[in-house]
């Protein structure tokens, strides 16, 4: 009809413009660089002369104080405007760090329905700002070679409350996992003081009490047996699993939380589908564990414990069918299960207690895949150049890793949003909510404040003192159960240069599509598990030896 | 004596009328209209269902909407969302931003669109298929995105309208149903009016422009809904949410819904019937506008495309 594209085609282009603009430098890159050098083992770090940078940079920065520019500083950042607190110029947030920091802050907002587009766009165009926002160790590789960006790793002595929080908290190694070839790193991660697993499944207590179970189940066979008796008891339920988060993938989340359980990797845990076996890389799609966790997913089809709408379908259909009572257990994390909570109410289910499960263990024993990196900054090259780059990182090292700073991100400050207990509980002033604390308060502290916003509290306050500030009972038991799980192997880690980062991107890409349409045929039981030694045939002609040869002759040297 | 009946010899012509009717209608015939319209009343409804359960949802509670309960009426009929969307003043400012950046683009758009196809659509104008190659060729390949980006950032237009409403003002689409348009304009009506005195303006802007009502609309049409649902150019260009356009609001509200993954706890799901609410008040202007246009754009693209 007109020649606009639809949004679809319009996000393939800007992909394709995106991949176009990570070749292009990787070319330049690969003529630069010898290709066969690997080396990650942590050369970075060497001191570099800033002393010709330090315009507004306090003389005295350390740990505990508190960074005030020693004239008035404008930082630019990439911002993330997030939907349920649209960003506002007059946020406590902002008057407080002007007033109490000398830092303003000259942002490009923009929206999180397209923020990694953008992102990507703007360092790919050489044109991001200083500051670049909700950055992922590894989502940020592929601009690496272009040098848009800055190795921050060469900096991190002006950074001392980092130091410490990585030396405090043993973050060292994990770090060191994400030096690039260079040796350098390139994204300050959020750091967590234990990490915090999320993703499980929420089930309908009141119906598995009222099968006989108490306790949640020790392993997934446990867990199979319990959806039975559910069933048995309950056969108004279409099915007792209906799960969501399949939009990607099927069931991306539940098989995320249960793999590591059966030794592998699966959903959003795929990664790049490597798992450490001891003394190699292995493909998890055609491990023995991945059969298991499949086997076991297809019997509950096959029983009519699960839905097999659940490979398939959108997160408002399940949670519609959890809602109905239609199903009783349903793909979870600490947020959605309010959500059902009030759902059930709404419909006028009041009796309905849900409540969330430890994830399982599994044959390979009772595992979590544990990060404790969240989103982080990372920083444009040409922030190096100014002349207030010190300041700088003087000012985003007290704002994301300090305790003060850690703090002030996610509360506010004492007296005007909330006060601190004798017992240093802190407590939100009357009139303000956040995360249910004070309902029906009229403020919140992210929308009115500004406070409690992803893009300054990446890690939502890295320490467990105040991980655990605001959460629920609930939640803070269920992480501290989950964290008693053995964490998952991610081995030694490894280091690709430019050319072979190219060429698993692209097997990677044909591999991960053969493992999902697979999960899901297997699951849904259209392929019989006779035929699993075909299926990994297929993965074999998608080049599955060649991908692993890659990551096993480039093991980093820790 | 042969006595003849009048009647005879006059047909009764309701009769004749009946047994026609008959003919015409055979039981296929009449099959085939029971069919035909039970299966475009089919297509109605399917067409129709969604915008109708748009409507119902952004009427009724949360509840009933997280149930599934709610397909053509409303269910716990409630207002307040409608008045919670519309006291967001970055709503409104965002809208007014699309209905601004929707005139003027159309504006410029129809300005450059018909005096181009009007200078392309004389078979006499030098180098016009050297004109015409060159826009079509654009039809096919693009600078990429990338180099847009540093273009048009370069010009100073990042974070003005002009970002919006310049890069996208030719939609060769458009320019070649306009140029087949004026190609079939009678030259005798141009002529008439040369040797009554009127310049080459004068006759595009009184003589041509005034007989080509039917595909103005349409082009004015194309463009109006097109620039009004675009989003793409304000991602690009615009740094502060101020100057979005209410398609970047909706689809931010959208995406809050559905990137749970990645947000872990800012993963708090905007209400269904906010969204619903915003996608009612989004489209509610070109529902409106569309009736009253409708009935040149067959005529209109009929006349562009079929060379006679």
């Amino acid at each position: 009809m007109n020649e606009s594209p639809t949004p679809l085609s319009r996000r393939t282009m800007l992909r394709g413009a995106l991949f176009t603009a990570a070749a292009v430098p990787f070319g330049i890159g690969l003529a630069a660089c010898d290709t066969g050098e690997v080396d990650g083992s942590g050369g970075g770090d060497e001191s570099v002369d800033t002393s010709d940078k330090m315009v507004g940079a306090m003389e005295d920065y350390d740990v505990g104080t508190t960074f005030v520019a020693t004239e008035a500083l404008t930082f630019d950042m990439l911002y993330r405007d997030h939907p349920n607190y649209p960003y506002k110029a007059d946020w406590s947030f902002i008057t407080h760090v002007t007033e109490d920091n000398n830092v303003s802050f000259n942002f490009t907002s923009v929206p999180l329905s397209d923020f990694d587009e953008r992102r990507s766009l703007l360092i790919a165009a050489g044109d991001a700002p200083t500051i670049i926002t909700q950055a992922y160790a590894g989502t940020l590789d592929q601009f690496v070679p272009s040098g848009t960006l800055l190795p921050v790793s060469k900096y991190v002595e002006h950074m001392p409350n980092y130091l410490a929080k990585v030396e405090a908290w043993g973050l060292q190694a994990d770090l060191d996992l994400t030096r690039q070839i260079d040796g350098e790193y390139y994204v300050l991660p959020g750091l967590l003081e234990s990490a915090k697993p999320t993703y499980t499944v929420a089930i309908r207590d009141d119906l598995w009490k009222a099968a006989g179970f108490d306790a949640d189940p020790a392993t997934f066979d446990e867990f199979r047996d319990q959806l039975r008796a559910v069933k048995e008891a309950n056969p108004d339920l279409d099915y007792v699993l209906s799960d969501r988060w399949s939009t990607g993938g099927p069931m991306e989340a539940t098989l995320s939380a249960a793999a590591p359980n059966f030794g592998v990797r699966a959903g959003w845990g795929f990664g790049d589908g490597t798992v450490w076996t001891g003394s190699a890389y292995e493909f998890t799609g055609a491990m023995d564990g991945y059969r298991q966790m499949l086997e076991l997913f297809a019997s509950l089809v096959d029983e009519g414990l699960m839905d097999p709408e659940s490979i398939t379908q959108d997160d408002d259909a399940a949670i519609q069918k959890f809602t109905n009572s239609k199903s009783a257990c349903i793909g979870s994390n600490d947020q959605e299960i309010l959500t059902y909570r009030t759902n059930l109410a709404d419909a006028g289910n009041a009796d309905a207690v849900v409540r969330q499960i430890i994830v399982p263990a599994g044959p390979a024993g009772s595992f979590v895949d544990n990060t404790r990196f969240e989103s982080g900054i990372a920083l444009s090259s040409k922030a190096a150049e100014q002349d207030n780059f010190v300041a700088l990182l003087q000012f985003l090292d007290w704002l994301f890793y300090s305790d003060e700073g850690l703090e002030f991100a996610k509360w506010g400050v004492d007296g005007e949003t909330f006060t601190t207990g004798s017992d240093g509980a802190r407590e939100l002033m009357p009139d303000i909510d956040i995360n249910g604390l004070n309902p029906g308060a009229p403020k919140m502290l992210n929308t009115d404040f500004g406070y409690h916003n992803g893009v300054f509290m990446p890690a939502h306050g890295s320490t467990q003192d105040l991980l655990d500030s605001m959460l629920r009972d609930e939640v803070a038991e269920f992480r501290a159960k989950m964290n008693e799980k053995e964490p998952f192997d991610v081995g030694p880690g490894f280091l690709l240069n430019e050319l072979d980062l190219e060429q698993v991107a692209l097997q990677q890409t044909a591999l991960k599509d053969a493992v999902y349409q697979a999960t899901a045929a297997f699951i849904l039981g259209q392929r019989s598990f006779d035929d699993w030694d075909a299926y990994v045939g297929d993965l074999e002609a998608a080049g599955m030896s060649n991908y692993l040869e890659k990551f096993n002759s480039s093991l980093r040297d820790a | 004596m042969v006595t003849t009946d009048p009647t005879e010899s006059v047909p009764d012509l309701g009769a004749v009328r009946n047994s026609m009717r008959t003919i015409k209608d055979t039981t296929g015939y009449r099959v085939f209209r029971y069919v035909n319209t039970a299966f475009l009343l089919l297509i109605c409804v399917i067409t129709l269902y969604p915008f109708v359960n748009l409507v119902a949802k952004a009427f009724s509670s949360e509840g009933y909407i997280a149930a599934g309960e709610v397909n053509l009426f409303p269910r716990g009929f409630n207002t307040t969302t409608f008045s919670a969307v519309m006291s967001d003043d970055m709503f409104w400012l965002n809208y007014r931003n699309t209905v601004v950046y929707t005139v003027v683009a159309t504006l410029i758009a129809m300005a450059l669109t018909t005096t181009f196809a009007y200078a392309l659509s004389k078979k006499d104008l030098k180098g016009r298929s050297v004109f015409v190659g060159i826009t079509v060729f654009t039809m096919f390949f693009s600078g990429g995105l990338i180099p847009n980006y540093l273009l048009i950032s370069s010009l100073g237009m990042k974070n003005s309208i002009w970002a919006i409403v310049i890069p996208n003002a030719i939609s060769v689409f458009n320019l070649l149903i306009m140029k087949s348009f004026f190609e079939n304009f009678p030259a005798e009506l141009e002529e008439a009016a040369a040797i009554d005195g009127l310049s080459t303006y004068g006759v595009f802007g009184r003589i041509v422009l005034p007989l080509s009502k039917a595909v103005l609309a349409t082009m004015v049409l194309f463009y109006a809904v097109s620039f009004w649902n675009s989003w793409f150019q304000a991602f690009l260009y615009m740094d502060r949410s101020e100057l979005y356009p209410v398609t970047m609001y909706l689809r931010n509200l959208l995406a809050a819904a559905t990137s749970v993954e990645d947000m872990g706890s800012d993963s708090v799901q905007i209400a269904s019937n906010v969204q619903a609410v915003t996608m009612v008040l989004t489209v509610l202007p070109i529902v409106c506008f569309y009736p009253f246009i409708q009935r040149f754009f067959v005529s209109g693209v009929m006349l562009g495309s079929v060379k006679g």
